[in-house]
């Protein structure tokens, strides 16, 4: 195999290569920041009704909408990891 | 030592499932096991009109049945032999409409508005719980095919339609539409679009009115993606590691697959379906509700 050869084909499984690294960097950083941002409403849950008992079941309605939202962040990566996976 | 027998019995148990993969994989043309081949929408009945495709598939399938179950559910909880004296079936009735009322109407629409809005805002909470819940039972509507003597049935499959956009976002936008008709019928044209401005100098208006204006058209992304993604990655999931036997071709694998697949089911059923289909009706109910009466 001479050298054109070889860089053709690296050239071919590089773009593969970074399909795999955008879809992977995508839902990561989604991750770590949803990662974040959920264990912070959890944590400031248990620190409300540790000191509010009575308040729960008011600020469950808005813990798990908080949560939702969070969440969502890490779709929103995925989609577009995809999205470069797919098109490109 | 009981353990012992146990695991024993097990592997004698998934040897004969070892030849029985590998004699289908020599009858069968090779085909590489991909869980994206799940939402290719393939048309069972083609219904063209022009340019418009509304062919029954297997999405179409899964809402026309979720449609029906949830009227049913409507009907037999809600509206069936109510009495005095409620029974099992009628307090189920009235624990889904007490969460639609206080946890999700009552949450984002003031109180002038929700005699109108409520019946939207509940059903939409108890339809997209549907189609997502039945996404999870396996139904014998699959593009697959196995035959038992002689007759070709389609297998068991799990599929949700809110796990196609056309879906998801079909339901963002008729919220969509109905908050800045809401907004426009309730505050006129004109101050309804100016209450999407906030107080800030003139100076700033430049950089505000775009933000605003696609803040707008973002509520309608992140509101569809939202539960799109969510169901789409939960059947991906599980298909995956399921998938994860076949793409390796070795069944010792299903030991590990198998409870992996089956907690992200549980995940699945017990919390994202219920969460998901409050949050929608819920921020509905949010955006409803500020546009009808804007904070400012």
């Amino acid at each position: 195999m001479n050298f054109a050869a070889i860089l053709v084909a690296a050239a071919e499984d590089g773009a593969d290569a970074g399909k795999a690294v955008a879809l992977a960097l995508g839902i990561g950083l989604g991750a770590l920041g949803a990662g974040v941002g959920i264990g912070n409403i959890f944590g400031s849950m248990i620190q409300a009704v540790a000191r509010q008992p009575e308040l729960r079941g008011e600020l469950q309605g808005i813990q798990w909408l908080g949560f939702a939202l969070t969440e969502a962040v890490v779709f929103y990566g995925l989609i577009g990891g995809l999205l470069a996976f797919v098109l490109v | 030592m009981k353990r012992a027998l146990a695991s024993f019995t097990t592997l004698v148990l998934v040897f004969p499932a070892t030849t029985l993969a590998s004699t289908v994989e020599g009858g069968e043309e090779e085909e590489k096991f991909d869980p994206s081949h799940e939402w290719l929408l393939h048309d069972w009945i083609p219904i063209h009109l022009g340019p418009v495709n509304l062919s029954i598939t297997k999405a179409v399938a899964y809402l026309i049945l979720a449609s029906l179950l949830t009227m049913l559910i409507g009907w037999f909880l809600m509206r069936w032999k109510l009495g005095s004296d409620p029974d099992n079936r009628q307090t189920a009735g009235e624990w889904i409409y007490e969460i639609a009322q206080t946890q999700v109407a009552e949450q984002g629409l003031p109180s002038k508005a929700i005699a109108r809005w409520f019946p939207y805002v509940a059903s939409l909470l108890i339809f997209v719980f549907v189609v997502n819940m039945i996404g999870f039972i396996p139904l014998p509507l699959s593009d697959e095919k196995f035959t038992i003597g002689g007759v070709e049935l389609p297998t068991l499959g799990i599929y949700a339609a809110t796990s196609t956009l056309s879906v998801t976002l079909t339901l963002a936008l008729l919220t969509f539409v109905f908050t800045h008709v809401e907004g426009i019928r309730n505050n006129g044209v004109r101050g309804y679009f100016k209450s999407w401005i906030p107080e800030v100098p003139k100076a700033m208006y430049p950089l505000i009115v775009p933000l605003e204006i696609l803040g707008q058209f973002m509520r309608l992304i992140s509101l569809s993606v939202r539960l799109y993604a969510n169901m789409l990655a939960g059947h991906m999931l599980i298909l995956t590691f399921i998938g994860l036997i076949f793409v390796l071709e070795n069944v010792f694998l299903a030991a590990v697959a198998i409870p992996f697949a089956w907690a992200f089911y549980l995940f699945e059923v017990l919390i994202v379906v219920g969460i998901q289909a409050y949050i929608f009706a819920a921020l509905t109910a949010i955006y409803i509700g500020s546009a009808i009466e804007p904070e400012h």
